[in-house]
């Protein structure tokens, strides 16, 4: 069995830990909590024929408060950033955290997803922007942890894409 | 001096007990890879956390995976740096009974023993949290608060964008349609102004918005009394009504009242700018109207021009004409064209007066100066100073009298009866005459260098008879004024009537027209004017039967005609003269003629 570790990436508040939660559990909560230090979930995927078990670190969000330590990245095979579609900034923040991630691990595969797809109405983030990502050779997806829209297929095509970086 | 035993027992003791107390687990590597040994007794989180046995080496990595990476990530210290204590940082774990905890390892290297800490923090990681959830959440409702604003200010921006396009939308529409517009409030102020409006009014909008409309328009009081009571009234109003603006380019404008439709108590003032229009009324006028003379007929107005000509300069102007054709209405005209408008028009009849008295009317006298003179007296010519003296009949003024008045026009000096002392006078002498001048002159009755004195510029008035074209516009105006003063209502004049005006001969002229129209209008019993309306000898004569009346025969009425009008008019000289459609002085000069008595 394949084992492989990936981290998630985002500004606070994005939805990081909900993303893991709906994947891991199927489950989501309304009460925002905001993560410190690291939790570490596990979930095992059939891609193709071969399972795979993701090592999904759910990091702290980075902010002012809480700065990403490189040292959690060590090790990752890829990652995912996460932004909050509801907040052009946290796109700013997730292309900073690739920018690190990138240096750190260097070219190993990851994935955005711009969550809270179930508010797009109040979406600051347009379609342009996320065309212009695309563009960069970016793997986007748009969903929302708290009706499970892209979840699932965010890990799976990471997990895919781990598997066919390897 | 060995210290006491019991403290040895108890300084053993102090690191165990000390672990106990902060709750850590120490680990001692063992060798260089991943396992480990407890030193001392674990805490009690330890059993219920990781299945290990006290006794055996444990294997730290399978443990959690959080503690593989931490080792990975430490080895560093305990291998090459000695010094250097590596903190995990907070990582979460499940427990044995699935419950998260919180966790904290440290990797240090003591007494060159590379030792592992491990410590369960959820109490303080519990106050940490709740003071980072307090601050994020903090943050969230900014920026929540933040994008309220934005949109707040996106959707104000939005709707002061569509309402500037339709102000401007509005404004160009104003333009195009050239209006002007204000619009007040329940108080009777401005609340808008559009600029077409401001710039009528010379004013900037800081001045006229906020401020009570009524100050805001520069109009006279009349105007304002007539807007004031249009806007108290019921709107809508959509009859124009004119009012003056004055300013550097006075406007005649036509104003509409509206009801603003979203509030009754507002109102919408509309402003059309009908300037030009006016002014092409008021040539129109002009052509058929100079101040109180009515014709349009070639004659007349080439008569209007001749009189803004004199009326630029200075010059004595001698009025010719028949009796009844407006020749002290010309010199009317001439004076308020002039420069002197503002200063005083006296007219002075010359005839039927006696040399000394016509010389203490002209002149002015001193006290005593004569019997009756019982105080200093100034002449019409120092009452006219400044102005214009107007000398009727002056073909009628006694030969001393003419003497006088040729050393006033030379010298521009008077001198008051009985006095010797000349006053200087600047006086404008118009004089008008039915006489034939030059015959007088070839007659000796009228001194030659007088006349030419005062014939400098000369206008001779056509008889009615001569501009019959302007009959129906005289009745007209005559009506007008008639009807005015008696309270009668009359709008038409029968065809047949006018006929009748068209073809009588008007011995009397325009004076005698209007007596014509007075009678008709006081004996009209409709409100049209029929033949039957109008004096009898309109009737009788007939334009053919008359003579050629070039020169007004001093003996036109038989004698018994002038005293039925004398007796009509109660001995009252203004009234006869009305009556026989001639003026007082002609009136007078007949009577002499007729050795009628002329006293009052």
């Amino acid at each position: 069995m394949i084992q492989k570790k990936i981290c998630l990436l985002g500004g606070f508040a994005v939805g990081k830990t909900s993303l893991v939660r709906r994947f891991v559990t199927g489950m989501f909560s309304e009460l925002y909590q905001t993560t410190i230090g690291v939790t570490i979930e596990k979930k095992t995927l059939l891609v193709g024929d071969q399972d795979v078990t993701l090592m999904i670190w759910d990091l702290y969000g980075k902010d002012d408060f809480q700065n990403m330590r490189e040292s959690y990245l060590r090790g990752s095979s890829g990652y995912i950033l996460v932004a909050d579609g509801m907040r052009r900034s946290t796109l700013d923040t997730a292309e900073a955290l690739h920018q690190l991630a990138q240096s750190t691990l260097g070219p190993v595969p990851f994935v955005l997803i711009v969550n809270k797809a179930d508010q797009l109405k109040e979406w600051e983030i347009d379609e342009a922007t996320l065309a212009r990502l695309r563009h960069k050779g970016w793997l986007v997806f748009t969903g929302s942890a708290k009706t499970g829209d892209g979840v699932p297929e965010l890990f799976v095509q990471l997990a895919q894409k781990l598997l066919e970086a390897a | 001096m060995a210290p006491p035993s019991s403290s040895d027992s108890s300084s053993d003791h102090l690191p165990e007990a000390l672990l106990k107390t902060l709750g850590l687990a120490v680990l001692e590597r063992v060798g260089t890879g991943d396992t480990f040994r407890l030193i001392g007794n674990p805490p009690l989180w330890w059993a219920t956390t990781f299945k290990t046995s006290p006794e055996s080496p444990i294997a730290v990595g399978p443990l959690a995976p959080f503690l593989q990476h931490f080792l990975d990530e430490s080895e560093t210290a305990w291998r090459d740096n000695h010094d250097r204590v590596v903190r995990s940082g907070p990582w979460s774990h499940r427990d044995l009974t699935s419950i998260l905890h919180q966790f904290e390892a440290t990797a240090l290297t003591a007494s060159h023993r590379a030792l592992l800490l491990i410590e369960r923090i959820d109490e303080r990681f519990d106050s940490i949290q709740q003071l980072l959830q307090q601050a994020r959440d903090q943050r969230l409702h900014h920026i929540d608060q933040v994008k309220t604003h934005e949109r707040t200010q996106t959707s104000l921006t939005g709707s002061l964008a569509i309402a500037t396009q339709e102000r401007d939308d509005l404004l160009a529409l104003l333009q195009h349609l050239d209006l002007a517009a204000i619009v007040t409030n329940q108080e009777g102020r401005v609340t808008f102004a559009s600029p077409r409006c401001l710039a009528w009014i010379e004013c900037p909008s800081t001045t006229v918005i906020g401020q009570p409309w009524e100050q805001s328009l520069p109009i006279d009081s009349a105007d304002r009394k007539q807007l004031r009571q249009a806007w108290k009234a019921a709107v809508p109003q959509r009859s124009r009504h004119s009012i003056r603006f004055a300013g550097t380019t006075p406007r005649w404008i036509d104003y509409e009242i509206h009801e603003d439709p979203q509030s009754s108590e507002r109102r919408i003032i509309l402003l059309h700018d009908r300037t030009e229009v006016h002014h092409l009324r008021q040539q129109l006028n002009h052509q058929m109207q100079f101040h109180d003379l009515v014709g349009r007929s070639p004659a007349m107005l080439q008569i209007y021009q001749l009189v803004r000509d004199v009326a630029r300069v200075d010059s004595t102007v001698l009025i010719e004409g028949e009796t009844g054709t407006g020749k002290e209405l010309i010199a009317r005209a001439i004076h308020y064209s002039s420069p002197r408008k503002d200063r005083p028009f006296i007219a002075a009849n010359c005839a039927g007066l006696t040399d000394s008295l016509l010389g203490s009317q002209l002149f002015g006298h001193k006290r005593g100066a004569f019997t009756g003179a019982i105080d200093d007296h100034h002449g019409l010519f120092e009452s006219a100073d400044g102005g214009t003296l107007f000398l009727d009949e002056i073909g009628d003024i006694p030969t001393s009298v003419q003497t006088s008045l040729l050393r006033v026009l030379q010298e521009k000096e008077i001198t008051r009866l009985g006095e010797t002392h000349p006053r200087k006078v600047n006086v404008r002498i118009l004089a008008a005459t039915h006489h034939n001048l030059n015959e007088d002159v070839i007659r000796g009755t009228f001194r030659a260098d007088l006349l030419y004195r005062i014939r400098v510029a000369r206008i001779h008035l056509p008889p009615l008879r001569d501009r019959r074209d302007d009959i129906p516009l005289l009745v007209q105006a005559l009506l007008g004024q008639v009807c005015a003063t008696t309270g009668k209502a009359i709008t038409d004049l029968h065809p047949d009537g006018l006929r009748l005006l068209m073809t009588y001969a008007w011995p009397g002229n325009v004076r005698e027209l209007k007596s014509a129209v007075e009678f008709a209008v006081i004996s009209a019993r409709t409100a049209c004017l029929m033949p039957s309306d109008f004096p009898e000898e309109l009737h009788r004569t007939r334009r053919d039967d008359l003579p050629p009346a070039s020169q007004e025969s001093q003996h036109a009425e038989p004698k018994a005609q002038l005293l039925q009008a004398l007796q009509q008019a109660q001995g009252n000289r203004t009234e006869a003269a009305k009556i026989l459609g001639i003026s007082r002085a002609t009136l007078y000069r007949r009577l002499l003629a007729h050795h009628i008595d002329v006293a009052e």
